[in-house]
């Protein structure tokens, strides 16, 4: 996942990550990167190209985003190095 | 002896095993604090309030969850919309039904320069609606009344009072603590400006959890500020709901109790719970008009009422009736004033008060007939005694 979507708040957060897996968009939750944006706690990883669809469907069902990012962060490579996934 | 538990309108009892397995599933799985940080404990925390958030919205036919804000009980919600919205010069209206969580801040506000006017009901405790548009004025911003009489259990027509209230530009708030759960309620249908509620009672959740809806476009002023774990650079407060009203960490245990009692209810339906509490009513209404010495309060017609009855023993005081109810019956019952003053003046049943049985999910008609064997013993008792005392 290459994108990152932030929020002014945890609960359009997790509004926004059910709503996402609930429509098979892939989705994960992560601490939010103060870089991107100083808002919320968390942070929701996405597909970046998929960011009409997801950002239509949010505005949809009143989740309000704060911004919406190309996000590759280098906890990646960490995760590729240690050969999984963070299990969430 | 079978403990019977009739006192549903203080804080229900049993509640749902889902309910008290929700608040270990929090502390063994959970575990962490909502939208602080992004672990993974940290989100499965937020997960459970927002699940809980969730339900309640579609109970409530809410159109937008983040329109709920939770509360340590309708207490804190109700002072939340009073004190959030209240200023010096504003004109609000109430009923002499309303429980002291409506009526200690209101007299509270008028202190401080907000002008009150106390409609009265009638003595069966309904409100007329004319009385109520009698009292509006231009200064008017708000009108507030209880949906069921914590006294009697007589229901207000809140849909008629909010579309009487909408056409002159005044704000409504609606006190669900006894109705919430067990008579269905759209504060979109019923077009509901503010709308409060308790979370252990009808809904069936913990103690110290609670709840206030927030119509959009209606702003209160936070009764707290502090810290919501977003916006977190700005040393002001959020001004976009829920965090500007969820300042400090939330009761997660509690919560996480009661969005398990509120998918307990969605999965039964409100209509049922209603229906169900509706025939506890008309059958001890039915069998307590027919023991002498029993005086009932309140409308006669059960549906008129949500799940609460008050009677008084003649010769007996309600503490008296209470004791024995409890001790040699097992029958828990509230007695006295129920912490609303202006009801009993109402029902002229102020100062001693009454005694009060207050119906939930779980009671059976079974247990109604003992509770009305009870007091067939102690009605002819207290008679008994009250001729001897006064020989």
């Amino acid at each position: 996942m290459d994108g990152l979507i932030s929020f002014f708040a945890s609960h359009h957060a997790i509004r926004a990550e059910l709503a996402l897996k609930r429509t098979g968009f892939a989705a994960q939750l992560i601490p939010g990167p103060k870089e991107l944006s100083p808002n919320c706690g968390v942070a929701l990883r996405f597909d970046y190209d998929q960011r009409e669809p997801v950002l239509a469907m949010l505005t949809a069902k009143n989740v309000r985003v704060d911004g919406v990012h190309f996000y590759r962060p280098r906890t990646d490579e960490w995760n590729v190095r240690r050969n999984g996934e963070r299990a969430m | 002896m079978a403990l019977i538990y009739f006192d549903n309108a203080a804080t229900s009892w049993p509640k749902p095993a889902d309910v008290c397995a929700a608040l270990g599933d929090y502390f063994g799985d959970a575990g962490g604090n909502p939208g602080r940080s992004g672990h993974r404990m940290s989100v499965a925390a937020a997960r459970v309030v927002e699940n809980a958030r969730e339900g309640l919205a579609e109970l409530l036919h809410a159109s937008d969850p983040s329109r709920l804000v939770f509360t340590q009980n309708a207490t804190h919600a109700l002072n939340l919309a009073l004190y959030g919205l209240l200023r010096p010069g504003d004109h609000v209206v109430t009923t002499s039904l309303e429980h002291n969580s409506v009526m200690r801040p209101l007299r509270h506000l008028e202190t401080l320069g907000v002008d009150l006017t106390v409609v009265d009901c009638t003595q069966d405790a309904m409100l007329d609606l004319n009385s109520v548009r009698r009292a509006l004025r231009p200064a008017t911003r708000l009108l507030v009344t209880t949906h069921g009489s914590n006294v009697v259990g007589t229901l207000i027509p809140v849909g008629a009072l909010a579309a009487l209230v909408r056409e002159l530009n005044v704000l409504y708030l609606v006190d669900a603590s006894q109705t919430v759960g067990a008579i269905p309620i759209d504060v979109q249908e019923m077009g509901l400006d503010l709308l409060a509620f308790s979370g252990h009672k009808g809904l069936l959740g913990p103690t110290g959890t609670g709840g206030l809806y927030i119509r959009e476009g209606v702003i209160l002023s936070p009764l707290m500020r502090g810290g919501t774990g977003s916006d977190s650079a700005n040393q002001t407060q959020p001004e976009f709901l829920p965090d500007a009203y969820e300042s400090g960490t939330l009761n997660v245990a509690g919560i996480a109790g009661l969005g398990a009692g509120v998918r307990f209810l969605l999965e039964i339906g409100i209509e049922a719970v209603q229906t169900h509490e509706r025939k506890l009513v008309e059958q001890f209404l039915a069998g307590a008009s027919e023991i002498s010495g029993i005086t009932l309060y309140g409308p006669g017609d059960a549906s008129l009422r949500c799940g609460v009855v008050s009677f008084n023993v003649a010769g007996a005081m309600p503490s008296e009736v209470g004791l024995i109810l409890d001790e040699s019956f097992g029958i828990m019952a509230r007695t006295g004033l129920h912490c609303a003053p202006s009801a009993h003046r109402t029902l002229r049943t102020f100062p001693t008060g009454t005694v009060r049985f207050g119906f939930g999910w779980f009671n059976t008609p079974a247990e109604v007939e003992v509770a009305l064997d009870a007091l067939r013993e102690i009605s002819v008792w207290a008679t008994k005694g009250a001729a001897v005392w006064t020989a």
